[in-house]
C-alpha cells in the first residue's frame, strides 16, 4: 500500500488471467512483477466490474500496466472503456503461442525480465514528460 | 450518510479528515465519519494508495488530499 506522503511512482498491474495458456502466463508474469517490486497487483475483474476503489486507484496511478495473454487484448479494452491510460504487455509478444506453448518457470522469468524493462522505460519517459 | 477516511494516520490522511469534517459543517450535513486504518480493510475496498475518501461505500478519491471544497463537491453529489 502506497501512502500519498511518499514521492515514489505508483505502478498498478493487472492481468487478463484468461482461460488459455497465455492467460495463465499473463497471470504468472503479473505476479512475478509484483513480487519483484515493480508495482501493486489488483484484480482486473474488479476493474471490469467497475468497483469504485479499483477504478479510482487506477485513475490515481502514475502508470497502469495491463498484462494481456493474447492480441485479443481484453484487459486493455477494459481500460479503454473506462478511459484510463494503460501500458499493455501481450504474452504472445514474449514468445508464447496461444494454445501451444507450455508455460513453465523459464518462459515466465524471460517474459517478466522483458516486461520489467518496458516498465522501467515507461517510468523514465513519464519522469521526463 | 457515512464518510470513510482511508489511511494509516499520516499527515495527509489527517488533513483529509479535517477537510471532510469542515465540509460537512459548512454544508450542514450530518454524517458518520469513520477512519479506516487497517491496511487489509483498505485493500479490500480496492484502494492501493492513501489517503482515500469513500462516501456511502463508494470510493470517490484515492491518493489525494482533497480540499474542503472538493470534499463538499463529492458530498453534494452523493446526496
Amino acid at each position: 500500500m502506497a501512502c500519498g506522503c511518499g514521492s515514489e511512482k505508483k505502478v498498478i498491474i493487472t492481468a487478463c488471467s484468461g482461460a488459455a495458456n497465455t492467460g495463465l502466463m499473463a497471470d504468472r508474469v503479473a505476479r512475478s512483477l509484483r513480487d519483484r517490486g515493480d508495482g501493486s497487483l489488483i484484480c482486473l475483474a474488479a476493474l471490469g466490474a467497475e468497483l469504485s476503489g479499483y477504478v479510482e486507484t487506477s485513475k490515481a496511478a502514475d502508470l497502469n500496466v495491463v498484462v494481456d495473454g493474447c492480441p485479443v487484448g481484453c484487459g486493455k479494452k477494459i481500460y479503454e472503456r473506462l478511459g484510463i491510460p494503460a501500458m499493455q504487455l501481450v504474452m504472445t509478444d514474449f514468445g508464447a503461442e496461444k494454445g501451444k506453448t507450455v508455460i513453465d518457470d523459464a518462459i515466465v522469468a524471460r517474459a517478466a525480465d522483458g516486461a520489467e524493462s518496458r516498465i522501467a522505460e515507461s517510468k523514465i519517459a513519464a519522469a521526463g514528460a | 450518510m457515512k464518510i470513510q477516511i482511508l489511511g494509516m494516520g499520516c499527515p495527509k490522511c489527517k488533513a483529509l479528515e479535517r477537510n471532510a469534517r469542515e465540509a460537512l459543517e459548512e454544508l450542514g450535513v450530518e454524517a458518520e465519519v469513520e477512519k479506516v486504518s487497517d491496511p487489509a480493510a483498505i485493500a479490500e475496498m480496492g484502494v492501493m494508495m492513501t489517503p482515500a475518501l469513500a462516501i456511502d461505500g463508494k470510493v470517490r478519491s484515492v491518493g489525494k488530499t482533497l480540499s474542503k471544497e472538493q470534499v463538499a463537491f463529492y458530498i453534494k453529489e452523493a446526496k
